[in-house]
């Protein structure tokens, strides 16, 4: 019984020899299916597989010469012809190794004599290693023997090339199904298929391997946020990455002399603004009484004197709350409901979990009557849309907000893990802003969250991608 | 934030309960437990808390908070008979002073650490590095009353704490180590601080180093204690350290401060009052309290209560430095009240949410090239002009096209970048051991003049690529995005001559594209052909607001 292979290779090739290239062109199988059935054929007798080692022979580069200036014998009988004899002359006009080359073949076939320092030219020779050399140059077929003594003067040289011969011996006489291997449009025009049969493939070997163009496997978190947040009827906003002070530190009521403002942890610009729109709105009055002496907020101020330069200047925003807190001011009536998923920067050095600039995702609410208990109700619905099912709430601290909590979230193998942090912001944040009602906010680094969501120990990785990575990073959510 | 180290031997005794209860409750008065070792434990209290950097300080919260010893506590002050007298010099250097005396210590080796431990804590964070704030503790035996704070010269000498020759005031900013640490505050002063006692002996050197006569031993049981700086935050580590003493047993006495035109008595250890209205609590904790519960909240923390009609008035400990406003008070009855018993609430506010044009634009962006065949990166915004310009062989801009950021940590990191091309570049360069083809891209945020752009850059790169490729390419682009577009020769030296082409919309040009020039290449140490192309889509779309 022959398999499907071996009828198809049979059928299309017919008693006789072939290379594998002429079998691929005669029965449109690919390479390894020729061999394949081949070899089968050939355990059950129809067939005989043989290598041939072809040898393909070109010219060397001196071959070429010769053959463009003819070849030195022939060079050397040309200037016998012509009269030159003395050998130190002939020596000269030929070069010292041509004219030996030369001196050796014609002495070899007995067609000079030397006598006095003088060559004596005794018969015309025939040069058919001229002939030979014409003819591989133009591709024609040379007898094997012939091209040793030209492989031997390094004239000529060759490549050599397996090829696989298929014998086909007899055809069987059962009657032959006729199979399909490729599915042309010719066989599908003609209706050819409809009384054959297709040639089947071995399904479990695997094909090279192709690569999926695909989103980051971070932008992919950071588009799942944005969905959250969307769905739960949240405003996106957008702000610049450079940022006068003023909307960075002091609209948050960050005391100017605050740790996080020096130099040590902020990347600072060497240029100022005049913030025009925020003195025409008030803003700038207000936040520097309210800096120094509370304003009407019911609060103490941090005392000393407010420094307007220090708010004028620019700095790469350290949090998105620099752009919130904006948002808020320019929109200060309730209800709003904003998020904001972007770049902040820290001057600090790169380590595995510590980046100079990573991407932070915030969220506020704005109403007249809400308070620390929705914040938290905001703060499980968003974890719980993260996938995190369990959340729990400790006290924290951050200068704008007022209480002001840390979430944490139990992640499985890692036990409770805290991711972010949120508070109400202070009467001093919201009061000089003209922002009526209560602002609910929170933040966390998505990196954590990549962290925690991909596996990852090193940040960096996501910033410089290792494409090995990006390839390996399933698209579907683990 | 400070990290604390408290000992269990004295913690246990000092709360009187065990470990378990002490850990299991220290999280849920505000701080994160670092670390938990069989003699000590690690914790990092927040800024806001400096009252809690020291071992008597956590004991009293949590002996509060886990309803042991409840309210106010009562400091006495003793009226004491110490005088300093203030010279006006001081005025334009570290005007204020205040000081007190505690009698009766026990001074083991645990409470000289603890005592240095608070000092630190208390220099780098309200004293923000001892530049608005430093304590200075010495024993009260060596001194001779009343102290004169005043100025001196540079060539002043005194035998500087921890050394026994003398050094002038100039020698020890070059030699001392802690001289060296501190210079930076006293640099541009012509006389220095100093506080000397009535034979003229030097108690200090503020804010730098006490001399060496009055250092603490094992036998010291009574010590004066000084505070210099600028504002009220002198008084406030006063009483932190006061109160500490305090809780240890000891005496505290009062130093009355004379200025040129006034008196104080430092340290005040009465409670500041606060009004904290009902209503007002209610609502920011979103949920209903009784009196009760509140009164209950506040003394767990600490605070004195008197219950009025529609408001309390908040007696607060002299030691909380952090208390502004009375949402500061309102906060502490959350966490007496435990937020562990908060029932959380989604907030009824109904708004309708609304996406950003510029990241739904990235959206459709990252479509087209994910359609494409292209692979998203992301990169750092942070480079340098080395790899945005020279590696490029393109023209540096002037400042403020592009930001040079200041103090740059590394040299990889001097600005924000103006281009997504060079990233891509980068990023091939460190990818040359995988498979190709490899075809990225990244549509982000630039900075331009100093306001963002959004643009999208992409890169093939096999041993084929060429101007065909990258071509089609960008005609595909172009079509999905619905521009009308022209292309004219480039002179972008970043691709080679011939094969490179400039995006023109209306006019204006938009892109570039091109087989990037083998200089560039080689720059980055890429060794196979590289096609690329980039657009500044907000030349071309309404990308929305930025704030």
């Amino acid at each position: 019984m022959l398999s499907p292979i071996e009828v198809t290779l049979i059928k299309a090739l017919g008693v006789g020899n072939y290379s594998i290239e002429e079998a691929v062109r005669k029965s449109g199988m690919n390479r390894d299916a020729i061999l394949k059935a081949s070899y089968l054929l050939q355990e059950k007798g129809y067939a005989e597989v043989s290598t041939k080692v072809i040898r393909k022979y070109y010219l060397t580069s001196e071959g070429k010469e010769y053959l463009e200036k003819g070849l030195p014998e022939e060079r050397l009988v040309k200037l016998l012809k012509e009269g030159v004899k003395d050998i130190g002359e002939l020596q000269k006009k030929m070069g010292k190794k041509e004219f030996g080359i030369a001196l050796g073949w014609l002495k070899k076939r007995g067609v000079v004599r030397i006598e006095n320092g003088k060559l004596i030219l005794l018969k015309d020779p025939k040069f058919e290693e001229k002939e030979i050399l014409k003819a591989i140059n133009e591709g024609r077929e040379v007898e094997e023997n012939k091209l040793k003594n030209l492989i031997k003067r390094k004239l000529v040289d060759y490549d050599e090339k397996k090829e696989i011969y298929i014998k086909i011996n007899k055809i069987p006489e059962v009657e032959l199904t006729e199979y399909i291997a490729d599915l042309t449009p010719e066989v599908i025009k003609s209706g050819s298929w409809k009384d054959k049969e297709f040639l089947k493939y071995d399904v479990r070997i695997p094909s090279k391997e192709i690569f999926t163009a695909k989103i980051h496997p971070y932008e992919r978190i950071i588009r799942e946020c944005r969905k959250i947040f969307l769905d739960m009827g949240f405003t996106e906003i957008k702000g610049n990455y450079i940022q006068p002070a003023f909307w960075n530190f002091d609209a948050l009521f960050q005391p100017q002399d605050h740790p996080a403002r020096e130099m040590q942890d902020t990347f600072y610009l060497d240029k100022y603004v005049d913030l025009r729109d925020e003195v025409e709105k008030g803003f700038l009055d207000k936040v520097k009484e309210t800096h120094e002496n509370g304003w009407i907020t019911g609060s103490t101020g941090w005392g000393g004197k407010w420094d307007v330069n220090k708010a004028r200047q620019l700095v790469l925003r350290t949090h998105t709350t620099a752009i919130t807190i904006h948002y808020l001011a320019n929109n200060p009536e309730p209800p709003v409901k904003a998020f904001c998923i972007d770049r902040v920067y820290r001057r600090e050095t790169i380590d595995a979990t510590h980046l100079p600039e990573f991407d932070q995702l915030e969220g506020v609410v704005l109403d007249r009557n809400v308070g620390f208990r929705h914040l938290l109700g905001l703060l499980k619905e968003f974890f719980a849309k993260m996938g995190f099912e369990d959340v729990r709430f400790r006290p924290g601290y951050f200068p704008y907000t007022e209480p002001s909590v840390e979430p944490e979230v139990y992640v499985d193998g890692l036990g409770w893990v805290e991711l972010g942090g949120a508070g109400v912001f202070r009467k001093e944040v919201t009061e000089p802003l003209g922002i009526k009602g209560r602002v609910l906010a929170w933040g966390l680094g998505i990196g954590r969250l990549a962290m925690l969501r991909l596996g990852m120990k090193d940040l960096r990785r996501l910033y410089l991608p290792d494409i090995g990575w990006l390839r390996a990073v399933p698209v579907i959510k683990r | 934030m400070p990290v604390v180290t408290l000992y269990w031997d004295e913690l246990e005794r000092l709360v009187g309960v065990d470990r378990e209860t002490i850990l299991s409750n220290l999280p849920m008065i505000g701080c994160d437990v670092e670390r938990v070792e069989e003699d000590h434990l690690d914790v990092e209290f927040f800024p806001n808390r400096p009252d809690l950097y020291s071992v008597e300080g956590v004991a009293r919260a949590l002996r509060g908070f886990l309803g042991i010893e409840t309210g106010y506590k009562n400091y006495k002050v003793k009226s004491g008979d110490w005088k300093i007298i203030v010279e006006e010099s001081v005025k334009d250097v570290r005007p204020r002073i205040c000081g007190c005396v505690v009698k009766g210590l026990k001074m083991s080796d645990e409470l000289i650490r603890s005592l240095m431990e608070v000092q630190e804590d208390l220099h780098w964070t309200i004293g923000r590095n001892r530049r608005k704030m430093a304590i200075g503790v010495h024993d009260l035996r060596v001194l001779e009353f009343p102290l004169r704070y005043t100025t001196v010269d540079g060539n002043f000498s005194f035998v500087p704490l921890d050394f026994e020759e003398e050094m002038s005031i100039e020698e020890i900013l070059k030699k001392h180590p802690k001289g060296k640490e501190y210079s930076f505050i006293v640099k541009d002063f012509e006389k220095f601080p100093i506080i000397l006692d009535s034979n003229g002996e030097v108690v200090s050197f503020p804010p730098i180093i006490n001399a060496n006569r009055t250092r603490l031993t094992e036998k010291t049981t009574d010590v004066f204690i000084d505070v210099t700086g600028f504002d009220k935050n002198v008084d406030r580590a006063l009483n932190i350290i006061a109160t500490m003493l305090a809780d240890r047993g000891g005496v505290v006495e009062s130093v009355e401060v004379i200025y040129s035109n006034s008196v104080e008595v430092t340290p005040d250890l009465s409670p500041s009052k606060m009004s904290v209205d009902k209503e007002e609590i209610v609502s920011l904790l979103g949920f209903e309290i009784s009196d009760g519960e509140i009164i209950s909240a506040l003394e767990k923390m600490r605070y004195g209560v008197n219950v009025r009609d529609t408001y309390f008035e908040v007696l607060v400990p002299p030691y909380r430095a952090d208390i502004m406003h009375p949402w500061d008070i309102v906060e502490d009855i959350a966490i007496g009240y435990g937020y562990d018993r908060i029932k959380p609430d989604y907030p009824k506010t109904a708004t309708v949410g609304k996406a950003h044009e510029w990241n739904e634009l990235r959206e459709i962006v990252k479509e087209i090239m994910i359609g494409l065949g292209y692979t998203e990166v992301i990169t750092f915004t942070l480079t340098s002009e080395r790899v945005q310009y020279e590696k490029m062989r393109r023209n540096k801009p002037k400042p403020w096209y592009y930001t040079p950021v200041m103090h740059p940590l590394t040299e990889e990191h001097t600005i924000i970048r103006t281009d997504l091309l060079p990233k891509l570049l980068e990023v091939i360069s460190v990818n040359t051991h995988h498979p190709l083809p490899q075809k990225i891209f990244e549509v982000g945020d630039c900075v331009v003049n100093m306001k963002n752009r959004l643009k999208v850059a992409s890169c093939s790169t096999h041993s084929k690529a060429n101007f065909a490729e990258i071509r089609s390419f960008v005609q595909a682009f172009m079509k999905e995005l619905d521009l009308n577009w022209e292309v004219k020769e480039s002179e972008d030296e970043a691709f080679i001559e011939g094969r490179r082409a400039d995006i023109i919309v209306n006019g204006k040009k938009i892109g570039v594209f091109g087989e990037i020039h083998p200089e560039v290449l080689e720059n980055f140490e890429i060794p196979n052909p590289v096609v690329g192309m980039e657009v500044d889509l907000t030349e071309v779309f309404d990308v929305g607001e930025l704030l």
